[in-house]
């Protein structure tokens, strides 16, 4: 038999069975084709060493949400995504909610999700931090059939779930749509406040404004949910709001460095049962983490207050802004921070973005 | 194979993401993250990478399971992207430092060879012609040999010999890069 081609003798090394056995009596009886097997299985065991891979990936819902959120902004997906503040984000969502939570609206929607499961009649008037991890939002999601990613866009502008105790169905008035102005956003929402005069260093001009339409949702509840909340229903309004995008000053890059949320306060009214009745049984529910449960409890009178979630591994500070309680919540080594406050005209403000607290506070407290 | 979509930026705006292509994402992601750190030898830059060929995967297949070479065609870009980063990654080091990043911390993934060891095995592959680069990384982040046949467009016959010249020319840079 003649010798064995080199592309036997390579496979030999990792796929054996697929080598016809005639070729593997002929490599143990030949002297020369062993030695070039021996050479070829060294190098083939020094390439697998040098370029071996781990076994952990990292997290692949994270890198999907981070694909998601390139595609919900056109002018970002042109870029690659190996820049500094690429990677920023990234840290940012892996320290976070597993998604873009630092970004104001975020926070803002969770608040108030938070908020609508808990009361009946329920007008806020400040807020007040929460801690909540990545078991909570999954047990918020279990409970009432949404998530972080819905929260944040992927929710269409109307329709319906079937809960374990009734049904949700959500309606808005209208699309959310671009506007060329902060005053046109500013007059077709209704909401009073001014953008900053002065921006932080490095933060450049608006990249998006946009509107977003009230949000009615209803909670019908099933005749078999419990004594009192039986049959009656909860509907809970949110917004309008507004949310402006500044980009960076150099205009490098198309992504977001500041991001300003406004939003008329969620209320909450019901057609028949208490708000004890509805505290009651919606804290009780089978799958509700017993710590987020016991912080709500704690949090006073739940009628008027918005819990602002922190996201684990984040610090939150309480403060004030124009006189009334803030949340400030930073990431860890302070690549990025949100600020969440109510005014006294029932106005939710939230600034937040790649910058450190001094600049988040000082242009919350222009608008503030 | 053509890639030469994926290797630069495209003025077209993506399109939206179906739920076939989340399923194909969650299936594929992994394995293109791993040869992406094959070649990186970086697990940040790795995941970098495995986005920028999503991104452009999703304008080329955005119903996957409709193509036949969806899959073959992000392991091969996912070679090309990782090559063609590491080859501008000169570049990079500098942009990042002028943008006052820190550098990134080495996860356990990159504890699987000391930093020296890295460099010298990126420094290789990026002297390496694109063609062995590719079967090399393709092959050792776990393809089988129809695998790569079918991701580099060629005979599952001629998979081993482009192995076996693609390792020896491997083991041939990395000694040169340690001679005095």
């Amino acid at each position: 038999m003649r010798h064995v081609p080199s592309t036997q003798l390579r496979r030999l090394a990792d796929e054996p069975l697929a080598v016809p056995d005639r070729a593997l009596r002929h490599v143990t009886g030949c002297d020369r084709c062993q030695g070039e097997s021996d050479e070829i299985a060294a190098n083939a065991a020094l390439a697998a060493r040098l370029l071996s891979s781990p076994a952990s990936v990292g997290d692949i819902d994270r890198e999907w949400a981070l694909l998601q959120d390139r595609l919900r902004e056109p002018g970002q997906a042109r870029h690659r995504a190996g820049t500094a503040l690429w990677r920023a984000r990234r840290r940012l969502a892996s320290a976070s909610l597993g998604t873009t939570a630092a970004t104001a609206g975020a926070v803002l929607a969770l608040g108030a999700a938070a908020a609508a499961a808990l009361t009946t009649i329920y007008a806020p008037t400040h807020v007040a931090p929460v801690r909540v991890d990545l078991g909570d939002l999954h047990a918020i999601e279990h409970i009432t059939g949404i998530g972080p990613s819905q929260l944040m866009g992927g929710l269409p502008p109307s329709g319906s779930r079937r809960l374990a105790f009734g049904e949700l169905t959500w309606a808005t008035a209208g699309h959310a749509r671009q506007v060329s102005s902060i005053a046109r956003a500013t007059a077709l929402t209704h909401l009073a406040w001014s953008a900053p005069a002065t921006l932080p260093p490095g933060v450049g001009a608006p990249l998006s404004i946009a509107i977003g339409p009230q949000v009615t949702a209803t909670v019908s509840f099933s005749n078999g949910a419990a004594p009192g909340i039986a049959g009656s229903t909860l509907q809970i309004a949110a917004g309008p709001a507004v949310v402006v995008q500044y980009g960076s000053r150099s205009g490098q890059a198309r992504m977001p460095t500041l991001a300003i949320a406004v939003m008329q306060r969620p209320t909450a009214t019901s057609t028949g049962a208490t708000a004890s009745e509805l505290e009651k049984f919606l804290a009780g529910r089978h799958g509700l983490p017993a710590g987020l449960a016991r912080q709500l409890r704690l949090l006073g009178n739940p009628a008027t207050t918005l819990p602002v979630p922190v996201p684990s591994g984040m610090t939150q500070r309480q403060l004030t802004i124009g006189g009334m309680p803030a949340v400030l919540v930073t990431a860890p080594s302070g690549i990025a921070s949100a600020v969440i406050w109510e005014n006294h005209s029932g106005v939710v403000f939230a600034v937040g973005g790649l910058l450190d607290n001094q600049d988040i506070l000082s242009v919350a407290r222009q608008i503030g | 194979m053509d890639i030469s979509f994926v290797t630069r930026p495209s003025r077209e705006s993506p399109p939206t993401a179906s739920r076939q292509f989340e399923r194909f994402f969650q299936d594929h992601y992994p394995a293109v993250v791993r040869i992406a750190f094959g070649v990186t030898r970086d697990a940040q830059l790795a995941q970098d990478v495995a986005q920028d060929v999503f991104i452009s995967a999703l304008r080329r297949f955005p119903d996957p399971a409709r193509t036949d070479h969806a899959r073959a065609w992000v392991r091969v870009a996912a070679v090309h992207v990782a090559l063609n980063t590491i080859r501008g990654e000169r570049r990079r080091e500098r942009h990042e430092q002028l943008a006052g990043a820190e550098p990134a911390a080495a996860g356990p993934e990159e504890m699987l060879l000391d930093r020296e060891e890295q460099v010298r095995v990126r420094l290789a592959l990026r002297r390496l012609p694109r063609r062995a680069a590719t079967v090399l990384v393709l092959r050792h982040s776990g393809l089988s040999y129809a695998e790569v046949a079918a991701a580099m467009n060629a005979k599952v016959s001629h998979v081993g010999t482009m192995l076996r010249r693609a390792e020896s020319a491997l083991r041939k840079e990395l000694e040169n890069a340690t001679r005095p």
